[in-house]
């Protein structure tokens, strides 16, 4: 690009800073942040009084960090649900659906089981049966594009809406298992309590909406990263995703590896779905369906740079965005929620932008008329 | 023979690049319908010459003449402009479009509307004119080499160039489909046409020829007219150098055969690639496979080493078939296999060190990084490689430093690996990276161990192989025993003149 | 059943199709220089927001289209900076696109939410021929802007098969390198033809707002066309024409529900049959993604990957 006789090009840099790896993800949120305030602006909101009064409700205050915590419980299930796949250019978008049948699948187990099993069985039980329901449905995208090589972009991405139709069948369309029997308000069944846990109280007497689930998210973090960092199957994706030339040279199974890394991504969004489930729904809830916990989880991935342990960070991030901009709506200037998901997208977009920046340098160079 | 203006000449053009000077003072000339070729070895400096005679590169010194007038060309399209066009080795042409849509591709003025039927009888015209068959309609997808290069050849014509460039135009063609070629060379200069073959393949290039200029080190080393051919000496010319007697060879007997490979066939897109390869590489010897690159060095360097599967033939490694067995299975037999392509296939480049050194090793269930480690920081040691430490990412490694790291793993690491593939080992390292690389194999030949080298470097194969096969379009073709290495046979063999 | 009905079905069809083939002609030509924009569906409702508010303060119709046109145009250059100046991964820049999209709609029109349309496309009064059984409402039931996609996609087509820069756009999106040889700007291809693709979504988007919006409710608005649109780029092998075929038979996957409901007819419980259109869209792709298929129907060859030239 040659802009007043400078030429303006990218050169790719030495050696990366390593400051650099926070600062562009910070810079991207302080940008979005700049963005937001514009619109908020525009429409004729205040915006320091409204990121005030986002921090307090999503961050600082007591049943903000609550609340945050207990969305940032399946959304760091679905962070790393995306961040298994992105990381080896597999572009599960299905997640949200993935979250739904787990969601589907863990109650069906919660109902089935009609206590026959004590707690601390149980509730594992639960969650391996989210965790299967959300592979199954990620098996046909899979099979689909290790057969047919039918881009998984869109597959899974369609049948997210198949899901969504799913439970909205199983809530509104039918009155079959999953339906509560005890009223005719269409709502879910309700699982036994032994698969139930309840929420955390944090040595007080108020009733939180963070759940003991979110720890079974952080050591599913701790896990993952585990695996890929210590693990045979982690470090061969890691070479994978990284050269496949030389996965090919080491004899490595492209075909298996990617298709098994869509099948983990699918089950780790379905355990997303089991801790809805264990925690605050206790049923099937269309409920579920308006947050939009899988595509938020892409983002979270994305800023996280793929890396696990990052997207608790991000997470709980975002989960504070959502939740302070609930508090937004619902306050005496109200602004609407969905300024969060503005935000989101934006920092989204910044940071991608700013990625570049990592590895390039920008120079400008003086171009002589020739 | 009175002053002939040549169609296009340079004189004493010099190009540089960082760390070597590609063509030094080389000056050459081309006639109205003559064909002259350019030929030499890669790395002689002849592709830079023809991209300097196109306008893809620039000359740092001398200049170029059409037709007695001095040209400057900034850009291929300049190139074009003046009538110059080069056809690439590695064709430049949408496989979805028809053959006349990639041939019109190029040219400026076209009309905003485009006729189909129009535009198909215009590159039909051009194409009788010089006595080409092409289909207008065929999707250039479904054709073959051949023909695809047909079409690139059109393309030129019918943009208007009178002067070809052709960049090692028989690579890609099978015998047969070579003599149409040269049957619409012939045309193409019975119509005024000059032509520029660049070519290492002296056996096909020697009858079609109306000049020959040899290349060798970016400085032309000798030129002949048809008839004052002497084809052992152009073979000399090309290939020969002085070799340093300073040769390793085997000190000791050799022993059992460990690797042998017999009636290797391989196709690929149904073409040929490899044709009834058959050798054996004994214990405390070092095998060495010369040739021009191109003519299936990575082809056979992947069967051995169970990545590729052949078409027909086998492999034994220490007395174990290991065809099919994949790449594990064949390293689990005892052949650890050096890529010439060291950061994109050797080595995973934004992995560690460390974590490179376990690519090719059994791994468990948990990757083993501790030994790892220690044994990386034992490298670093013992070869003295050039790093931050044993977590830095191999990308940022010199080449010399990523093909130790790579040798490490392969060479001294693999201590139960008897066999020892090693393609280029030498490839874009300085001086003393070459010696240690020469050392290290030369300590693996003294252990006992059957070392296939494949190199494009003839220098590099007379020095340390102990016997020397030459590999020409998919084939041996040369098979020397012993010390006694006929280079003048070996050179010949290399530019496709079989005795 | 009643025959009628499903004739209205068919002929709903087509209007919804209008959606489909201009989001998907978008698609085309953006995809078509190698550069795979995800983000149709945030395009769609920031159309849709901005014309329905346009329309809103002004009662302008034209100026709504106009503005939305621009928005389109806004949204697009983003997405082409960061793919192809500074060659970003495109899927995760178009999912950014559509969460931005979709967040930034939501939040404009919350002010505006439950809010009947302001201005109305009408369809066009053909008179008597509109009473022509069966023909009548199908080719004469429509307004001008459905008749209008239909002339895009005719021009798109001829532009993409008969026309130097159609040629060389094609080209772009399989071999850049080539062209880039050629001495012309693949950069400068790829933004127009990103940009161009843009201005079609987001007018696709403000299009279904005021021909079959009810009132501004983001849930309801567009709900998984966007998605179908891009499926229907598959289907329609890239070209112009086939998307209008397309379109029609996704619309009418579409539509089946709602005239299922209308009709009474309880085959499958509702939301099954909401599932139809998606189920429908996917066994197409699959049926696209035989190798043979792919061979002579494919994507653009370099689609996705950002261009570098060699420097030399």
């Amino acid at each position: 690009m040659i802009v007043a006789g400078r030429r303006i090009q990218l050169e790719a840099r030495l050696v990366t800073p390593k400051w650099l790896a926070f600062v562009v993800p910070v810079l991207s949120i302080v940008v979005a942040l700049v963005i937001g305030a514009v619109f908020l602006l525009a429409t004729g909101h205040a915006p320091l009084r409204a990121y005030a009064d986002l921090l307090d409700n999503g961050y600082t205050s007591f049943y903000g960090i609550t609340d945050t915590l207990g969305l940032a419980t399946p959304l760091i299930c679905t962070g790393l649900a995306a961040a298994f796949a992105f990381r080896m250019n597999l572009y599960n978008i299905g997640e949200e659906g993935q979250l739904y049948l787990g969601m589907i699948g863990s109650a069906w187990a919660g109902i089935a089981l009609a206590g026959a099993l004590p707690k601390v069985v149980a509730i594992p039980v639960v969650l391996v049966a989210g965790a299967c329901s959300g592979a199954l449905w990620v098996a046909v995208p899979a099979f689909l594009r290790a057969r047919l090589g039918t881009s998984e972009i869109v597959s899974t991405l369609l049948l997210n809406y198949v899901a969504l139709n799913l439970v909205n069948y199983f809530i509104f369309g039918s009155r079959g298992f999953f339906r509560d029997p005890t009223t005719s308000f269409p709502q879910g069944r309700t699982v036994e309590p032994s698969v139930r846990l309840g929420a955390l109280s944090f040595f007080t007497d108020k009733r939180t909406n963070t759940y003991p689930t979110l720890f079974i998210a952080i050591l599913l973090a701790a896990a993952l990263y585990w695996l890929i960092k210590r693990s045979n199957y982690g470090y061969e994706t890691a070479v994978f995703a990284d050269s496949p030339s030389t996965a090919r040279y080491a004899g490595m199974n492209a075909m298996w590896l990617q298709s098994s890394v869509l099948l983990v991504s699918g089950a780790i969004a379905g355990v997303g779905g089991a801790m809805y489930v264990i925690g605050p729904a206790g049923k099937v809830d269309p409920g579920l369906l308006q947050i939009g916990m899988g595509y938020a989880g892409i983002v979270v991935a994305a800023l996280a740079r793929y890396n696990f342990l990052a997207v608790i960070l991000t997470a709980i991030l975002f989960g504070g965005l959502r939740v302070g901009g609930a508090a937004l709506q619902a306050s005496s200037d109200p602004v609407p929620i969905a300024i969060a998901v503005v935000l989101q997208g934006s920092v989204l977009l910044l940071a991608l932008g700013g990625e570049i920046f990592r590895r390039n340098r920008l120079r400008v160079v003086k171009v002589s008329v020739s | 023979m009175g002053v002939t203006v040549a169609a296009l000449e340079a004189r004493g053009v010099t190009k540089r690049f960082p760390g070597v000077v590609a063509n030094d003072h080389v000056s050459f000339d081309v006639r109205r319908g003559e064909v002259h070729t350019l030929l030499g070895e890669n790395g002689a400096g002849k592709s830079t010459l023809a991209s300097i005679l196109c306008g893809l590169y620039r000359p740092d010194e001398g200049s170029l003449w059409r037709n007695g007038g001095e040209l400057r060309l900034s850009s291929p399209r300049a190139g074009l402009a003046n009538g110059i066009a080069m056809v690439h080795q590695h064709f430049r042409l949408v496989d979805r479009f028809t053959v006349a849509e990639n041939v019109v591709l190029g040219r400026r003025n076209l009309p905003f509307v485009l006729s189909a039927a129009r535009l198909e009888d215009e590159v039909r015209a051009v194409a009788d004119e010089f006595g080409l068959p092409l289909d207008p309609r065929a999707i250039v997808g479904e054709l073959s080499a051949g023909e695809r290069q047909r079409v690139e050849i059109v393309k030129a014509l019918y943009q208007g160039a009178d002067v070809l460039l052709l960049d090692e135009p028989t690579a890609l063609l099978a015998p047969p489909e070579v003599e149409k070629l040269f049957v619409t060379v012939r045309a193409m200069v019975a119509a005024g046409k000059s032509i520029v073959f660049v070519s290492h393949k002296l056996a096909e290039v020697v009858d079609i020829s109306d000049r020959i200029t040899v290349m060798r080190g970016g400085k032309v080393t000798g030129s002949v007219a048809r008839g004052e051919a002497d084809v052992r000496r152009l073979a000399e010319l090309m290939v020969g150098r002085e070799i340093h007697l300073d040769r390793r060879r085997a000190r000791r007997d050799v022993g059992d055969v460990l690797l042998s490979v017999s009636q290797l066939h391989l196709e690929r897109d149904g073409v040929e690639v490899l044709h009834d390869v058959n050798f054996d590489v004994r214990a405390g010897e070092i095998v060495g496979i010369a040739g021009v690159a191109g003519n299936g060095q990575r082809d056979i360097a992947e069967v051995v080493a169970g990545i590729l599967v052949p078409s027909d033939g086998g492999v034994t490694v220490c007395g174990h078939p290991t065809t099919g067995s994949g790449a594990r299975g064949t390293r689990r037999a005892g052949l650890s296999y050096v890529p010439e392509d060291r950061l994109g296939t050797g080595l995973a480049p934004s992995l560690s060190i460390v974590d490179n050194l376990v690519l090719t090793r059994d791994r468990g269930f948990i990757v083993d990084r501790d030994t790892a480690r220690s044994d990386a920081l034992r490298y670093i040691d013992e070869l003295e490689i050039k790093t931050p430490g044993p977590d830095t990412p191999t990308r940022k490694l010199s080449g010399g430093n990523a093909q130790k790291v790579l040798l490490a793993r392969e060479l001294v690491a693999m201590s139960g690996a008897r066999v020892l593939v090693v393609s280029s080992p030498t490839r874009g390292l300085d001086v003393g990276a070459v010696e240690a690389v020469h050392e290290l194999l030369d300590t693996a030949r003294a252990e006992g161990r059957a070392i296939l080298l494949i190199s494009e470097d003839l220098e590099e194969v007379l020095t340390l192989a102990d016997r020397v096969l030459v590999l020409y379009r998919g084939r041996i073709v040369h098979d020397s025993p012993g010390v006694d290495d006929d280079v003048e046979a070996i050179g010949r063999a290399m530019a496709g003149l079989v005795a | 059943m009643n025959a009628n009905a499903w004739l209205l079905t068919f002929s709903d069809a087509i209007s919804i199709a209008t959606t489909l083939i201009l989001a998907s002609l978008g698609a085309i030509l953006t995809e078509r220089s190698g550069v795979i924009n995800l983000g149709v569906e945030g395009m769609l409702l920031m159309g849709a927001v901005s014309g329905f508010l346009v329309a809103n303060s002004t009662g302008n119709l034209w100026l709504a289209l106009f503005v939305a046109v621009l928005v389109g145009v806004v949204l697009a250059t983003v997405h082409a900076a960061l793919t192809v100046s500074l060659r970003s991964n495109q899927i995760v820049s178009g999912l950014a696109m559509v969460i931005f999209g979709t967040g930034l709609a939501n939040f404009l029109g919350k002010p505006v939410e439950g809010r009947p349309r302001p201005v109305v496309i009408l369809d066009v009064d053909f008179g008597p021929l509109s009473d022509i059984p069966f023909i009548g409402p199908v080719v004469f039931g429509h307004d001008v802007f459905t008749y209008l996609t239909w002339v895009i996609a005719a021009i798109l087509s001829f532009y993409l098969h008969r026309t130097r820069p159609g040629l060389v756009l094609r080209a772009t999106g399989d071999a850049p390198a080539t062209v880039d040889a050629q001495g012309a700007s693949v950069t400068r291809i790829r933004y127009a033809h990103t940009i161009a693709g843009g201005a079609l979504m987001c007018f696709a988007g403000a299009w279904f707002m005021f021909a079959r919006g009810v009132a501004w409710n983001q849930a309801a608005t567009t709900n998984g066309i966007g998605w179908i649109a891009l499926a229907l780029v598959v289907f329609a092998s890239w070209r112009p024409l086939r998307a209008i075929i397309g379109a029609v038979l996704f619309g009418f996957s579409l539509q089946v529900p709602f005239t299922l409901q209308s009709q009474q007819i309880r085959i499958l419980p509702p939301e099954i049959v909401a599932m139809f259109p998606y189920v429908v869209t996917l066994a197409v792709l699959v049926a696209l993604s035989t190798p043979r298929a792919r061979r002579l129907l494919g994507a653009p060859k370099m689609l996705g990957q950002p261009f570098v030239r060699d420097e030399r």
